[in-house]
């Protein structure tokens, strides 16, 4: 089975032209779907390109919007991780805040983050702030969670090793459970990030002035689906690049660890 | 210390931290909500817990609170369960068969980093603000989480296994229903497992964006007519619906998979 492994390139080069094609052939020569339901490639690629520059019809430029977007996402991520991670390391290290802190935790868990964004517009009302939290929300339950069961992966037998060679504490915690947790912790974070871009996805179409979901809702009450469609691939090409830009950190800083699948 | 993890914290001291816990929580909350301005604005825990227990008999809007949950898990199952078959048997094909994964591997990875959210503008555009979009919503969410891991589930089969069932006369579909099968259902359980948590998170923000009942609508009407108690309301009903979900899907698993490691 390893062997065949190359031979099949060519047919993953022909599946995304064949794609784009009989998409462009349908949209743009038979004309089987209206502008306004499905535009064809080369439309949006013009829009794209226009949208670039261009205000037109929502205000704001597409690099404006998506720097709007980031902001608030990444802001909110840092957020998250800067209190989710200590906080979850401290539970699963120290038993009294387990016993305390956890179950306000696990209250506040099952809820999605994008379920706080009207409670937050109320709040704090439409500016940066509730999108801020509510990232912050949604960003801080994986970064709690998996920070936790890192710890908890701690071996007893490296802790024994630990305490015979005299060390505190504090240094078994710095020196043995945060790095066994390191991997988990980074799946904590890269988590993080997908659900705060989603969730600031989710809080600009319903309460924004600028942002790429903004955009695209703006887009949809004008039937502009070209404008929606360039909207979703910048989302999807960020978050691409997010999650790739965070599997080449991971790999970096996570060391000696043997990883499955 | 002998074992730090292992030590059991008694069920009894266990349940006492976790009451003292709750009930300052709710206590500072109820004292902001008395004493301070944020009384103004926020609804007590008092006023929300008696909120929802007449929202079960009396309607919010048109239906009661469970008929919005009613509505809204209508909606993710319906989804849900197109998407998961789509989702196990595409994810299936492409980690056995190489020139299926070659051909549909690729679009499926350009599509893939799009969240289901980000669809909602475009599927109101093509299936009209009805039904048909939620459901396309959904069907989306839970076919990308269960197509990936049904794949790597394939793809995750010890090869040791399948070279020994080869060597003893096995053939193609005998290595696939008696080694291939068997072996990637627990990572289709771990698919199924996010696809619900994903599932239930779209129908709230697709419920958000448009609809006229669902719990998804309790908050955002609660935000149009500024009363956190109703949001409060339909926060504490997803809250609930989503960790019951959640511990279904995990009950059913351990069932199913007793056999496997994930499932213990």
């Amino acid at each position: 089975m390893k062997r065949r492994k190359e031979t099949y390139w060519w047919l993953s080069v022909l599946s995304i032209v064949l794609f784009v094609a009989v998409w462009w052939f349908c949209c743009d020569v038979l004309k089987l779907t209206k502008s306004s339901t499905l535009p064809g490639p080369i439309t949006i690629a013009e829009t794209f390109i226009k949208k670039l520059t261009s205000t037109a019809p929502d205000g704001a430029t597409l690099p404006q919007h998506i720097f709007s977007s980031l902001k608030i996402a990444l802001g909110g991520w840092a957020m998250g991780i800067l209190i989710g991670t200590p906080l979850g390391i401290f539970m699963a290290w120290y038993k009294k805040v387990d016993l305390f802190v956890r179950p306000l935790f696990d209250l506040l868990r099952p809820v999605p983050g994008l379920a706080w964004i009207p409670l937050m517009i109320i709040l704090f009302g439409i500016g940066l702030t509730p999108k801020i939290v509510t990232v912050f929300l949604s960003a801080f339950v994986p970064c709690v969670v998996n920070s936790y069961t890192g710890i908890r992966q701690t071996k007893d037998v490296h802790l024994w090793v630990g305490q015979t060679f005299g060390a505190s504490d504090t240094q078994m915690l710095v020196h043995i459970a945060i790095p066994t947790a390191l991997p988990l912790i980074m799946t904590g974070v890269r988590v993080a990030l997908g659900a705060a871009w989603t969730c600031i996805v989710a809080a600009e179409m319903l309460a924004s002035t600028m942002g790429l979901g903004y955009m695209i809702q703006q887009a949809r009450g004008i039937y502009r689906p070209d404008i929606i469609i360039c909207g979703m691939i910048g989302i999807g090409a960020i978050g691409a690049v997010f999650s790739g830009v965070l599997s080449l950190i991971e790999n970096k800083i996570v060391k000696g660890v043997r990883r499955d699948g | 210390m002998v074992k730090r993890f292992h030590e059991k914290a008694g069920k009894y001291q266990k349940a006492v931290c976790a009451a003292i816990s709750i009930f300052a929580f709710v206590c500072i909350w109820q004292m902001a909500v008395a004493f301070t301005k944020a009384g103004l604005v926020l609804a007590g825990p008092i006023e929300t817990l008696g909120a929802f227990f007449t929202a079960i008999l009396h309607p919010i809007g048109t239906h009661t609170i469970e008929g919005h949950i009613l509505w809204s898990l209508g909606r993710v199952l319906i989804g849900f369960a197109f998407g998961s078959l789509a989702g196990t048997v595409l994810g299936i094909l492409m980690g056995w068969f190489k020139p299926v994964s070659a051909l549909l591997r690729p679009i499926f990875e350009l599509l893939r980093p799009i969240p289901p959210i980000a669809w909602i503008p475009l599927s109101i555009v093509w299936f009209g603000l009805g039904e048909m979009s939620k459901y396309f919503l959904i069907f989306y969410s839970a076919f990308c989480a269960v197509t990936m891991n049904a794949y790597s589930g394939v793809r995750s089969v010890d090869p040791e296994l399948m070279g020994a069932a080869r060597m003893l006369g096995a053939n193609n579909r005998q290595v696939f229903t008696s080694i291939v099968l068997p072996s990637c259902i627990p990572h289709i359980f771990a698919g199924l497992q996010i696809a619900v948590g994903t599932s239930w998170a779209t129908v709230v923000a697709a419920e958000m964006v448009r609809s006229s009942e669902g719990v998804g609508w309790v908050i955002i009407k609660g935000q149009d007519s500024n009363s956190t108690v109703q949001i409060l309301v339909g926060i504490v009903a997803i809250g609930i619906v989503g960790y019951i979900l959640a511990v279904a899907m995990r009950a059913i698993e351990a069932r199913l998979c007793r056999w496997s490691v994930r499932g213990k």
